[in-house]
């Protein structure tokens, strides 16, 4: 029994010239929670891609259960569930009519769960799709995502045009689902707060590579803002490895630090005779940081 | 029951498992009450139940937490002697260390400092 | 009046594809002229000038849809003078296209007739007719040019059946009646001047208040007796049709048979044209596999097929779709061709015009997996002069009918060979590079 939701292995993308993927290696457990973090044109939406094989990677391999992504049977692909940055949904169908459509295609889809959440969400299934608002529009794709309980969900920018309830109610839905730990999420967002919430795992793609991938609480553990204070001579002579950036005024400095551990906070004390005063960072600030 | 800030840099497992200390050190949470379970906690603050449940194996490991089969934690029956002097100040040394630093900042001297102290206390007894 | 300027250089320059086509229009119509001097009364001498018209007009054809685009987005509220700047780049826009032809007719008319185009100086009463005939081409032509963007407008930005129609019946109307003015020449100034004013007039005034007239919309809407609106029920079986866009062929049949039949009122005199027209129409439909690749992604995650039974799927669904279409068309053809007292050999090589118009159009729709670039985009066009040709060809008379077999076999085996091209590109298709194009959202939230 494969418990890699998803492995991949130097996996690279060149459209033309352009290199938008570049050498990454990576494993998705089942219950992980993975938010992928990056600028825009970092690459979110090309790996989310890639990995579900609607795009073949230039280099490396990428498999999703077991299965190389370019290839996935159909066990496998009724096992996923992914929601689209733009929606693929039929405009002349009505809400009711679009669910069906979609949901004739799997064999088991849970129509209690869907109707549950089209009452909670709000969504008037005889309403016609081509005269609803864009964020009904993305709750009913994220739906369509929903009903045949996929083992592995992908979301690109789910909730980009959704206001902070609707985004709420999705994020409750999202761990609810995540809850037994059984399945493997993978969204892509810019509301940093979000992922905060409900990631474990954190990716920041950054030029194509992968500047970090790990549990979201080693991050916050591992970028700090130290406020150190001392002698304005030797501050300003300090240097400490791993640095962001570096402010100094005075007998004060500032430094944002990757790399961090409790151990290097005694060991810079003793060596420059300054006191260090460590400050964690959130989410937003670390990814700011780390852009710098 | 717990305030949990996902943007503040501590870690949200770190967060649980702060409060749940403090709230068993002053008998809030007294021993064999039920904490909520991981399902609950996580969608009614929308924070990754793996967490929370990191957060919950961590206490069970120190001992503070009961873990019964098919039932929520339980606050451990021992947990609150277990949580003798040296654990109940180490809850208090964060705000120690911060209220220490700003003193040294603001260039009071230790004497300074604990007439302060002495005084909070005393209201506080009123 | 230089953002008019700005906007008028856009629609001509925008892409590389219209920059070319504007400046190779521009060259063909010059290098026109130097063949109507040197080689007079020659056969082809229109040829060139004619190949720079298309081309011209093709070079701007981005300009319906930019200003459309344009005409609907909010940042037209706020330009001072929006909508009137827009209208006059629409303006302006169609008196360049339309002056060439008037430029030229002069000195086309002295090499028509074996002169000199030195006799213009020479001969005042000649420079003032040619001026005249060159005026009347010119208004003529303006007419033409601004009907033919209309049809385009409605075409290109109105995604559906019902753009479709409108658009065709556009062309239709465009194509027929001025087509027979220009060949007996039997405009005048005034008449054409007053029809542009009338007509431009009323298109100002309407565009100008549109924001206020926009309740009046709801009626140019086809009635939803086709049921553009669809219920689950009729659909079952069918997910990947509806998915794909193949669902209903009667939509795409009544959209056709609008135009095609006030062609046939009007056109059946000029048996060739009418014959082109249905060909177009061939075409058409199966210009609506242009999308196929882009929505069959909705169906990579969805259905149990490599990339390879994807294609062969969607080759069915389309030709399940456009066979039926095919079919009223032909039997079209044949009914009011033979009502009308049409030539019968004319209508037996409509036949396989028809399904070659088809099938030429599907498989080049296929071939669709990564835009449209050069490649595809030729091909288009050479098809259709192909099409275009054999008509031309039946009409001139029986002995071309060799001609006319060797034509059609070629596009057979053209067929073929575009299919397999497809196959393998849909083989290799990457989505990333093949998405939807945003439609913009007609309602605001």
């Amino acid at each position: 029994m494969n418990d890699m939701a998803v492995q991949a292995s130097h996996l690279s993308k060149s459209f033309g010239p352009k290199r938008v993927i570049d050498d990454l290696s990576f494993e998705v457990s089942r219950g992980d929670v993975i938010g992928v973090l990056g600028k825009n044109g970092a690459g979110k939406t090309t790996l989310l891609e890639l990995m579900l094989g609607f795009t073949p990677p230039s280099g490396g391999a990428v498999s999703v259960f077991g299965h190389a992504s370019g290839q996935l049977p159909g066990g496998v692909k009724s096992r996923v569930g992914f929601v689209p940055q733009q929606d693929e949904l039929l405009d002349q169908l009505s809400v009711a009519d679009q669910l069906k459509v979609i949901a004739s295609f799997y064999g088991a889809w849970d129509a209690n769960l869907i109707e549950r959440l089209c009452a909670e969400w709000r969504l008037d299934p005889k309403a016609r799709i081509k005269s609803m608002s864009v964020g009904e529009r993305q709750k009913l794709s994220i739906l369509l995502a929903f009903g045949h309980r996929p083992d592995l969900l992908v979301l690109d920018e789910p909730v980009a045009s959704l206001d902070p309830m609707a985004r709420r109610q999705f994020l409750e839905q999202l761990v609810d689902a995540s809850a037994d730990g059984q399945r493997a999420i993978i969204f892509s967002s810019h509301i940093v707060s979000d992922i905060e919430r409900l990631a474990n795992r954190i990716w920041i793609l950054k030029d194509g590579r992968l500047d970090w991938h790990g549990d979201l609480d080693s991050l916050k553990e591992s970028v700090v803002r130290l406020h150190i204070r001392g002698v304005a001579q030797v501050l300003a002579g300090l240097s400490v490895p791993g640095a962001l950036s570096q402010r100094h005024e005075g007998a004060f400095a500032t430094v944002v630090v990757r790399d961090w551990t409790p151990a290097r906070q005694h060991s810079i004390e003793e060596s420059a005779a300054v006191e260090v005063e460590v400050e964690s960072l959130g989410l937003e600030e670390i990814f700011l940081e780390l852009h710098r | 029951m717990f305030v949990l800030k996902p943007q503040s840099g501590v870690p949200i497992y770190r967060q649980i498992r702060d409060q749940v200390r403090r709230l068993v050190a002053s008998g809030q949470l007294a021993p064999g009450a039920e904490l909520p379970s991981v399902r609950d906690l996580a969608v009614r603050h929308a924070v990754n139940p793996m967490t929370v449940s990191k957060a919950y194996s961590l206490l069970e490991a120190e001992g503070l937490l009961e873990r019964n089969r098919g039932r929520p934690m339980t606050v451990a029956s021992q947990a609150r002697n277990s949580s003798h002097l040296s654990k109940r100040l180490q809850q208090v040394q964060p705000l120690v260390e911060q209220t220490v630093l700003a003193a040294k900042q603001l260039e009071l001297s230790e004497t300074d400092l604990l007439k302060s102290v002495r005084q909070n206390w005393e209201n506080g007894d009123e | 009046m230089s953002t008019v300027a700005r906007l008028v250089y856009s629609y001509f320059m925008c892409t590389p594809m219209t920059r070319a086509l504007t400046l190779g229009g521009l060259a063909l119509y010059v290098f026109s002229l130097y063949v109507m001097a040197s080689w007079p009364q020659s056969e082809h001498m229109l040829a060139f000038a004619a190949a720079g018209q298309i081309a011209l007009f093709l070079g701007s054809a981005m300009m319906p849809l930019m200003f459309g685009r344009i005409a609907q987005s909010k940042a037209m509220v706020l330009l001072p003078h929006g909508r009137l700047k827009l209208l006059f780049s629409a303006l302006i826009t169609v008196a360049i296209i339309a002056a060439p032809a008037g430029l030229v007719t002069p000195f086309a008319y002295v090499a028509g007739n074996s002169g000199k185009f030195s006799d213009l100086s020479k001969y005042p009463q000649l420079r003032d007719f040619t001026v005249n005939l060159g005026l009347v081409i010119y208004t003529s032509s303006c007419i033409l040019a601004g009907w033919l963007y209309v049809a385009m407008w409605f075409l290109s930005s109105q995604r559906n059946m019902a753009g479709l129609a409108k658009g065709l019946l556009v062309i239709v109307f465009t194509l027929f009646l001025p087509a027979r003015e220009i060949r007996e020449l039997s405009g005048t100034i005034a008449w054409n001047l007053q029809a542009l004013a009338v007509v431009w007039t009323i298109f100002g005034a309407g565009f100008l208040c549109w924001p206020r007239l926009r309740m009046v919309r709801a009626w140019w809407r086809l009635p939803d007796l086709l049921g553009t609106q669809t219920s689950a029920r009729r659909t079952s079986g069918r997910e990947v049709d509806l998915i794909l866009g193949t669902r209903n062929p009667w939509l795409m049949i009544a959209a056709l048979t609008l135009p095609l039949v006030i062609a046939s009122r009007i056109g059946t005199g000029v048996p060739a044209v009418w014959l082109f027209f249905l060909t177009i129409f061939s075409t058409v439909t199966g210009a609506i596999a242009g999308q196929a690749a882009e929505r069959s992604r909705a169906l990579w995650l969805r259905r149990d097929w490599s990339r390879a039974e994807i294609f062969l799927q969607a080759e069915r669904s389309f030709w399940r779709h456009n066979s039926v279409v095919l079919g009223v068309l032909l039997a079209l053809m044949v009914m009011i061709g033979s009502y009308s007292g049409l030539p019968l050999n004319l209508l037996a090589a409509g036949i396989p015009l028809l399904v070659l118009g088809t099938v030429l159009s599907t498989y080049l729709g296929f071939m669709i997996t990564r835009g449209i670039r050069w490649p595809e985009a030729s091909l288009g066009i050479a098809i259709m002069l192909a099409l275009m040709a054999i008509p031309l060809l039946l009409e001139a008379g029986n002995a071309n009918l060799a001609v006319v077999c060797a034509i059609e076999g070629c596009l057979a085996v053209l067929a073929f060979i575009l299919r397999s091209i497809a196959r393998r590109r849909w083989e290799q298709i990457d989505w990333s590079q093949c998405r939807p194009a945003k439609v913009l959202s007609t309602r605001q939230a």
